[in-house]
């Protein structure tokens, strides 16, 4: 007994004396490095585990990317920090609130959902930190709401009609399937898309069912011979798939219409298909070359969920080093002010990245992608 | 009417699944009365197997022996490795808490199911892993009857499936170790003074129950084609309501429980509506409950004061 009393306070001690000269250490590093070396931590907020975690794995992958050769090129010392939200408000929230309270970080980069966002938004204006999101488009995100708010990816206001139009005038479907994940992002495109059809004389049939899903054969049975384009707004790619086996399994013809999540060539190959997402093909620009080989060297293969947060990242990094140019310490006010005056002309995404008033990307766009017979996707003009 | 056909045919494949899930849930709680909450992940680490040995054997565009070849390796391989799993845990996480108060084992089955599924996140990653079935089964070697299609994989399914159940029923009825699983599941302390081993006739029933979740989850594989760490969650739900339902600790009530949620839920969304699915079923699960509280084949408990 005697002896592990000694144990413990000898332990005690140690622990004492170790948290001494790390709280030493740390603040005459806070004050006196801290704005020649510019020291700063991001939030990261993605879906790291769940049934999205490869989304929000590739989200990981493209921060770490952007904070490591930001850090190079501006001789910053940014750290990242992960909180894994599941793509689930709740889980977003609490992450959110460790964020807010940890006052070293001064910015976040995500959430990735639209309904985290929602969630989160409060509590993010309340403590002044700026947050840019690579993938929440829904619409009402950016109408002043959440005053901390970024995104650099276009809008589902954006996105919906210039789908909807693109199946109206070149699909000519006279009935069609279009079917929600019961998620906030998929059910805000959702009712962009349907008045846009109806308003056209076609035919639709408005189905829901949940991301955790796997078996669509019962709904599959309700695709009628002339239903021609089933629109599937969804985050799950595997889910796609098994929607697309289900259909040829029950001999059904109609071709598959998708959005963002979609666009995965692992996992959603499902040939003449059609997939839009907020993201470009990085392989396919020249300038982004070095960045998809060094993600590709590291990470293994990716899709487009991956370069929107890396631009994020970026825009966060960015603003971290104009703040320290500028003889300041980075603080969660002056790195919201940067961000605000970003402007980036050419960026990983192919398009300049702009704020608007309201954090909106500026002229921002989407990629219209076919899979052709060799089951590779192709860009497409989608006007 | 061809509709209706197509329906029946979606929900008796699913349900003939979510069975033979809860077999294993319903044989485990009937010797133990435990509710075994990793049982959906031990489904999940079937449906990996399945997954890697098509990747061992060339993949799904090139395989390297035979398809019937294939899934009989699949098939024994998930059973063999998913049923020792279920052994080891039995082993090691429930049977020091055999006579521990009944929340301990409780929270160390949702303690085992997270620690599965984090396992595989890590060992397998995020990605979902697609069983690529159509490129080795083609629907062409399925019926048609006029517009009603059943596909070679959902024939497998239901026929795999009948025979599993009609087995392990001859097993528990017919067999010396099947007499023993009744016998401690009647009452485990007379079992042991009849000299039945206790510890082995338990973990017999987590061997079987296993390897039946761990046949399901290859089936799930091929008829949902993905596999990822988060698919048990889901199976373990639907498993332990139709366990439920059709009585915990009867083996035929598992069957029906399984198949009546599976037919449910594919009606449902045929006939009434995609989006309250589960509400309807549900709705409809508690109305049985409310009417045979012990499950459709359960018997009540006689409790001695």
């Amino acid at each position: 007994m005697k002896g592990r009393s000694a144990i413990i306070a000898a332990t005690a001690l140690g622990a004492l004396v170790a948290a001494g000269c790390g709280s030493s250490g740390s603040s005459s590093n806070a004050g006196g490095t801290a704005t020649k070396s510019c020291v700063a931590t991001i939030g990261m907020e993605g879906p790291l585990t769940g049934p999205v975690a490869f989304l929000g794995q590739e989200q990981l992958h493209f921060a770490q990317l952007a904070v490591a050769r930001d850090n190079l090129a501006n001789k910053t010392k940014i750290s990242l920090t992960q909180g894994d939200t599941q793509l689930n408000p709740a889980q977003a929230t609490t992450v959110t609130q460790q964020f807010t309270s940890n006052s070293k970080i001064v910015a976040v980069v995500g959430p990735a959902g639209s309904q985290e966002v929602q969630a989160v938004g409060p509590l993010m204006a309340r403590a002044g930190l700026a947050f840019v999101s690579g993938s929440a488009t829904a619409a009402a995100l950016t109408t002043g709401k959440y005053p901390t708010f970024f995104r650099t990816v276009s809008k589902d206001s954006v996105q919906g009609p210039q789908d909807a139009n693109y199946i109206v005038n070149n699909l000519h479907p006279k009935a069609l399937m279009i079917v929600d994940d019961q998620e906030a992002y998929s059910t805000g495109l959702v009712s962009v898309m349907v008045p846009i059809f109806k308003a056209a004389g076609i035919k639709v049939d408005h189905q829901s069912v949940s991301q955790k899903v796997t078996d669509f054969s019962s709904l599959v049975a309700k695709v009628t011979p002339d239903t021609t384009v089933v629109v599937l707004p969804w985050q799950v790619a595997a889910n796609a798939q098994q929607f697309g086996r289900n259909l040829a399994q029950q001999n059904k013809k109609a071709l598959i219409f998708g959005t963002d999540g979609l666009y995965d060539p692992k996992s959603f190959t499902i040939k003449g298909s059609y997939v839009s997402s907020f993201g470009p093909d990085i392989t396919a620009i020249p300038a982004d070359a070095p960045i998809a080989a060094a993600a590709k060297a590291k990470y293994g293969s990716f899709g487009t969920f991956g370069p929107p947060t890396f631009a994020a990242t970026h825009v966060v990094d960015e603003a971290i080093a104009a703040v320290c140019k500028s003889g300041q310490t980075p603080s969660r006010a002056n790195v919201l002010a940067q961000i605000k005056k970003t402007n980036q002309p050419a960026t990983i995404l192919g398009q300049p990245i702009k704020f608007d008033s309201n954090g909106d990307l500026v002229n921002g766009k989407f990629f219209l992608f076919k899979i052709n017979s060799a089951g590779k996707y192709q860009l497409i003009p989608s006007g | 009417m061809a509709f209706f056909f197509q329906e029946l045919v979606n929900g008796i494949t699913t349900g003939a699944l979510y069975a033979l899930v809860a077999l294993g849930f319903t044989m485990v709680y009937g010797v133990l009365k435990l509710l075994n909450f990793a049982h959906g992940d031990l489904y999940m680490i079937g449906a990996y197997i399945g997954f890697f040995v098509i990747q061992w054997f060339g993949g799904p565009n090139a395989l390297t022996i035979p398809v019937p070849l294939l899934l009989v390796i699949m098939f024994v391989l998930a059973a063999g490795l998913v049923g020792g799993l279920g052994v080891a845990i039995e082993r090691f996480a429930y049977r020091p808490l055999r006579d521990a108060p009944r929340i301990a084992p409780l929270i160390t089955a949702i303690g085992i199911s997270f620690f599965l599924e984090n396992s595989a996140l890590l060992l397998f990653g995020a990605q979902p892993r697609i069983y690529n079935t159509p490129q080795f089964i083609s629907f062409s070697s399925g019926i048609q009857i006029g517009s009603v299609s059943i596909d070679a994989v959902q024939i497998l399914v239901l026929v795999l499936g009948l025979v599993l159940m009609v087995g392990l029923r001859l097993l528990v009825n017919r067999t010396k170790v099947g007499r023993q699983m009744r016998a401690v599941a009647a009452d485990r302390e007379a079992a042991e003074m009849l000299g039945i081993n206790v510890n082995f006739t338990i973990a017999a029933t987590f061997f079987i129950g296993s390897a039946l979740a761990g046949v399901a989850g290859v089936m799930g594989g091929l008829l949902f084609n993905q596999v990822t760490a988060t698919i048990g969650f889901i199976a373990g739900l639907k498993a332990f309501t139709a366990a439920v339902v059709g009585g915990i600790g009867s083996i035929p009530g598992a069957v029906l429980g399984g198949l009546l949620l599976g037919v449910a839920e594919s009606f449902i969304t045929g006939y009434i509506s995609s989006t309250f699915t589960n509400l309807f079923v549900f709705a409809l699960l508690i109305a049985v409950m409310l009417v045979r509280p012990s499950g459709l084949l359960g018997r009540a408990q006689l409790q001695k004061v």
